[in-house]
């Protein structure tokens, strides 16, 4: 019998791996660690976050960690209102903007106004949380898909005000497509915090942001885990029946609005002042697609598994900028993603002296016949790149072949996915050959783009294999 | 209840606890490593130069474009200058935001020595603080925006150009289209993004103080089908100007001015500059250089491009960043050979107004920077598009 | 008064583009209630399949066979090509998922959309490919159609918007008129139900992937004869797709052909009327009322539930 969640079959079946034990390497460790009390593992969490500054002292670590918290808190966010209530919100960034225009008028020359920080952040969300509820008011009416669409309408809308907003019948709102810049820094009490130190990243504003997170984790757990929270997940589970039981719907959606809303534009505020501007293209829908493909990929409705997801996409993308490093992950990612497939441990020998041997032998054979077809090199000088070179085939140049190789991995993998035993393995080595074969040729050349595709690779990968994503709770949607 | 409410309070307080005591500490020790990070001295053969640009996304074109050329300068001036200096590319995906992140990437990095770029204005805007307190210079091959060195918010004196900015292109254009093409009626249509909107509006001005009737269009940057805008443009308009960054954009405007019989003449300011993919009979592109390919000095350099970029042609992005990696280059070896094998940024930057290159890929020879870290004595050049699709100057 | 005619040949044109796209959505929507974000790339892959076939074929200017049969091939190939593509993400994208909670779908066609928008990028390059359809047979495309006075229509317009309503006319009739349409017409309204009557579900939304898949590549086709092809244009004609079925009331086949004329033409006027910059916001401003007003769109059916 199937475990997996599908119509007519039981969410307490489909949940039932969540209550074994463990299994596997690290299994016992994380049993225990999930039996300590909650806030003694989120507060090993932001102790490990709090020692960042300790441990590296590289001002672009420091600044990515607190990049990073801005997206966790996004993320917790779009979990309000995407997790707990269900609510499909394609207009989430339109909040995250509106706050950080706010504080920008606020706090900076545009209309001279120059509150402190103190003042300016809890209007910011306060106001936020206002247009929060004014958006969520059509949404009464709507259920799911519509109110989606209502959503992704009102983002764009926003999107237009802010770029073409420098002469609303006369006055400059936001000064167009330059944004604002020279926006006034955080100042506690008159003390302000300078944004850099000879160029490099203050990292109290990471504490601050630490700090601020601390809060909105806390602030939303709570609040989950009282009535309201029992309530959202009813009306996420089974709208109708939540209604029958008396339960104030469209107070709940409201409430799952605003508090969204609130979070994301807390993180504008933040988001501005460290960057000291504001500007139209930061606000766009691929932002909208990561802080997604972050919370679902985490898992929605758990908050652990959408701080892990932000954590995830976040660092993957930047670690994946530089072209030694984005090598060693995706190797590094092949293996453990072998290790975790292919089950006996011969097998996993077996395919990988395979592999080896089958590159080597393709390798000579290329050489053989042509010799500018192993004449190239591979990207970066250091040693593990001219290991891969010996083993790979890298002709000098590679025109339309880039396509096609490119296309035969695809189809490969795809067919990987339908063959089961031994046809499987031996079919792995081959693949596994090609994809190295296409990461040094075509996919290592343009690091920047690759990363994208990576991403969307294993968007694809995790939603088919994992729809609940990583930490997330396994559903039976009522159809 | 009780115990739950007093474990809040208690983080609650210890968060805020924290904040204040971050606003009041000195962060005396975060100098030591910040300082040596600023003034570290580097071995010459280990210094790098970054580009930052818009390597993907709507710009993608823009970027990979000046990446291709700066990656040739690399290899062409290492060969001749003797370095190993090496490049690192940087994605800023057009968003600023995402370019502040990127120059704390590079101000980190003590191998960084120079930065090419940023491409966009509003990129720099919001690098500036960060490159200019670590004395990290910046010189951008296509940042226009006049307010960047002249103006209320200057970006820092670490901030140099290779191009002439919009102050210069709006008036030189407007002079050309009353002088030359004695235009009475000029429809102006922008992008909406900030290079587009600079331009127009300088233009504008430059226009209506000649007594020309302007009239303002706009656009968004995802719109492909100017039909309407195109039937908006009234028939006695004698020029339409479209400032925009996208050579493909302003062919297909002037394929649908053309298909319902509009007679304007259609003038592209130099982001539209591009032999292989704006050869509409009949417009005019202005550009800040004469045509690169009919330079006789570059001829060498620009067969060596080709060999190295099969099936790509020879924009206007990319000669810039090959200038502006060649002076970044340059400084970098000057400041080596002044430190004895070794270099900081400080030096480089401080070399950077006094490098001086004899045969300039933009013509003629490069005699350092102005006052105000722009080019020096920069002039629009304007080109008449012929029916074989090549630029001829006019202006 | 002559430019309102013109206003709307304008809307017309880019309402046929809209309407092909619109009709994949709203196909797809219809039958497995999942938004297929990547629909537009598909679209981008179509443009980039033709613009391959061009060149393969000498390009605009020394064609290799007279160019009428030049866009016939172009148009055939696209179509087939984006028809095995969509096949293929329905069967490993979409098809695990189709007992699973409505946004995991969601999420893997945005997977998709990344994976194919950056591996255009990838292989093709980010600079725009132009068809260059201008030089067609001397101009022929551009200058020879319908003009008169003010009003001008040229011919690759005439093409366009004929080409774009035989395939919906021929869409209606497969969907009204066949076996198989009805097969379609019968899973959109129950999945289950239809299973239980015999009908091989896989097979039909095979089929749906197909038809809306290759109209996505005429589209794509169609729009990079008169602009060009680049890797993220996918993202705003998906957009404006979705925009169209919407309008129509997604779900609905003669929906989305209403929905993609009217997004053409209400895109178009206020382009003409108001000012370029505006117009964005305007349309955006009377779809959020619409879709407060009535949620189903204008076509849609009403969303009865059964409990």
């Amino acid at each position: 019998m199937s475990t997996e969640p599908g119509i007519g079959r039981d969410e307490w079946v489909a949940r039932s791996e969540e209550r074994r034990q463990r299994g596997g390497f690290f299994g016992p460790g994380a049993d225990l660690f999930m039996r300590l009390p909650w806030w003694l593992r989120w507060g090993t969490f932001v102790l490990v976050i709090a020692l960042i500054p300790v441990l590296s002292s590289s001002g672009y670590v420091q600044r990515v960690a607190f990049d990073t918290l801005l997206y966790m808190l996004l993320a917790l966010g779009l979990n309000v209102v995407v997790g707990w209530g269900g609510l499909l919100d394609l207009g989430y960034v339109a909040f995250y903007g509106f706050g950080a225009y706010l504080y920008a008028w606020l706090d900076s020359a545009q209309f001279d106004i120059h509150l402190p920080t103190l003042l300016a952040i809890p209007t910011v969300v306060a106001a936020t949380a206002i247009l929060g509820l004014l958006v969520g008011l059509p949404s009464r009416r709507l259920s799911g898909d519509y109110l989606a669409i209502v959503t992704l309408f009102f983002l764009q809308a926003f999107l237009t005000i802010m770029i073409n907003g420098n002469s609303i019948f006369g006055v400059n709102l936001t000064n167009g497509a330059n944004g604002i810049a020279g926006v006034d820094p955080i100042s506690f009490f008159g003390h302000r915090l300078p944004v850099a130190h000879l160029g490099v990243f203050n990292i109290w504003y990471l504490y601050v942001a630490l700090a601020f997170f601390v809060v909105v984790l806390v602030a939303l757990r709570f609040v989950n885990d009282s009535r309201t929270g029992r309530a959202w997940r009813a009306l996420r589970e089974d709208p109708l029946a939540a209604e029958l039981m008396s339960m104030p719907v469209n107070r709940l959606k409201l409430m799952a609005f605003m508090f969204g809303a609130a979070t994301a534009g807390l993180t504008g505020a933040l988001f501005v002042s460290l960057n000291a501007g504001v500007f139209p293209e930061s606000f766009a829908l691929p932002l909208l697609i990561t802080i997604y493909a972050m919370v679902i990929l985490g898992g929605a409705g758990s908050q652990a598994g959408v701080v892990l997801g932000a954590i995830l996409v976040n660092v993957m993308l930047e670690v994946l900028r530089s072209p030694q490093h984005s090598r060693w992950v995706f190797y590094a990612a092949v293996l453990a993603a072998l290790l975790g497939i292919v089950r006996p441990w011969k097998w996993l020998a077996v395919v990988l002296a395979g592999t080896v041997a089958f590159g080597f032998a393709v390798r000579e054979v290329a050489h053989a016949i042509h010799p500018a077809w192993t004449a190239g090199a591979t990207q970066g000088t250091d040693s593990v790149g001219r290991l891969i070179g010996h083993w790979v085939a890298v002709p000098t140049t590679l025109g339309s072949g880039k396509v096609i190789a490119y296309v035969a991995l695809i189809a490969a993998i795809l067919a990987l996915t339908q063959l089961k035993g031994v046809k499987r393995m031996l079919w792995m080595i081959p693949t596994l050959y090609l994809g190295a074969f296409v990461w040094e040729n075509v996919l290592a050349q343009k690091p920047e783009v690759t990363r994208f595709v990576l991403l969307g690779a294993l968007l694809v990968g995790v939603m088919t294999t994992r729809p609940q994503g990583i930490l997330g709770s396994a559903r039976v949607e009522i159809v | 209840m009780k115990r739950r409410t007093g474990l809040f309070a208690l983080l609650v307080a210890l968060a805020a606890l924290a904040v204040v005591a971050a606003a009041y500490a000195k962060p005396a020790k975060q100098a030591a490593p910040v300082a040596a990070v600023r003034s570290a001295a580097v071995p010459c053969s280990k210094a790098k130069i970054a580009i930052m640009a818009p390597l993907t996304g709507d710009a993608g074109f823009l970027g990979v474009e000046q990446l291709s050329w700066a990656k040739y300068a690399i290899t062409v001036q290492n060969k001749l200058l003797g370095t190993k200096i090496g490049l690192y590319q940087g994605d800023t995906q057009l968003d600023p935001a995402l370019a502040s992140t990127l120059a704390q990437r590079y101000v980190s990095d003590p191998k960084t020595m120079a930065i090419i770029g940023p491409s966009t204005s509003g990129a720099v805007v919001a690098t500036g603080p960060t490159l200019s307190a670590a004395k990290l210079a910046a010189i951008s091959p296509s940042a226009t925006r006049v307010s960047l060195t002249i103006g209320g918010d200057t970006v820092g004196n670490h901030f140099y150009r290779v191009v002439p900015h919009d102050g210069i292109q709006g008036p030189s254009d407007a002079a050309y289209m009353v002088n030359k093409l004695k235009a009475k009626k000029v429809y102006i249509v922008d992008d909406q993004e900030t290079y587009s909107t600079g331009l127009a509006d300088t233009a504008t001005v430059a226009l209506k103080a000649k007594g020309v009737t302007v009239i303002r269009d706009s656009v968004s940057q995802t719109v492909t089908d100017f039909s309407s805008i195109v039937t908006k443009v009234p028939g006695d308009t004698d020029v339409v100007f479209l400032p925009w960054q996208q050579p493909p954009r302003a062919q297909i405007f002037a394929q649908q001015m053309a298909e319902q019989g509009k007679k304007a003449k259609i003038f592209g300011s130099d982001g539209t500059n591009d032999p292989g993919k704006f050869k509409f009979k009949g417009a005019l592109v202005s550009n800040f250089a004469p045509d690169i390919t009919g330079i006789a000095q570059d001829k060498a350099l620009i067969a060596g491009w080709l060999k190295a970029n099969p099936g790509d042609k020879v924009g206007s992005f990319g000669p810039p960043t090959y200038g502006a990696t060649q002076i970044a280059m340059l400084a970098i070896k000057a400041a080596c050979d002044a430190g004895g094998g070794k270099v900081t940024r400080a030096a480089v930057l401080a070399q950077v107004p006094k490098v001086r290159v004899k045969q300039w890929i933009l013509g003629d020879s490069w005699g350092g920077f102005s006052a105000t870290h722009d080019p020096v004595g920069a002039k629009f050049y304007i080109f008449e598009i012929q029916a074989d699709g090549s630029y001829k100057l006019v202006g | 008064m002559s430019n309102l005619v013109q206003f709307l040949v304008n809307g017309l044109t880019l309402g046929s583009v809209y309407a092909l796209v619109a009709l994949g959505y709203s196909m797809v929507y219809g039958i497995l209630k999942l938004l297929n974000f990547a629909h537009g790339d598909v679209y981008m892959i179509g443009a980039y399949i033709g613009f391959g076939v061009l060149t393969a074929m000498g390009g605009a200017q020394n064609p290799a066979i007279s160019i009428w049969l030049v866009l016939v091939v172009m148009f055939v190939v696209a179509m087939v090509g984006c028809a095995g593509l969509g096949v293929a993400i329905e069967r490993f994208a979409y098809r695990p998922l189709r007992n699973a909670p409505r946004i995991a779908p969601l999420i893997s066609a945005l997977g998709v959309s990344f994976f194919l928008e950056y591996s255009a990028q990838l292989l093709f390059g980010a600079s725009h490919r132009q068809y260059d359809a201008f030089s067609f047979g001397g101009g022929a495309l551009f200058f020879k159609g319908i003009n008169w006075g003010p009003l001008h229509v040229p011919l690759l317009r005439i093409i366009i918007i004929v080409s774009a309503f035989a395939l919906m006319i021929a869409l209606m009739l497969l969907v009204n008129r066949t076996r198989i349409g009805k097969a379609m017409r019968a899973t959109s309204y129950d999945r289950e139900a239809a299973s239980m009557m015999g009908i091989d579900v896989d097979r039909v939304i095979t089929i749906t992937f197909i038809i809306g898949s290759a109209l996505a590549g005429a589209a794509g086709v169609m729009f990079a004869l008169r602009a060009d092809a680049s890797p993220l244009m996918g993202f705003n004609a998906g957009l404006k797709g979705f925009t169209a079925a919407v309008i129509g009331g997604i779900g609905s086949i003669p929906g989305a052909m209403l929905g993609g004329l009217l997004l053409g033409l209400f895109e178009a006027l206020t382009q003409g009327y108001l000012s370029g910059r505006w117009s964005d916001l305007f349309v955006f401003a009377i779809l959020i009322v619409m879709m407060i007003v009535r949620p189903t769109g204008l076509l849609g059916k009403a969303d009865i539930k059964k409990v």
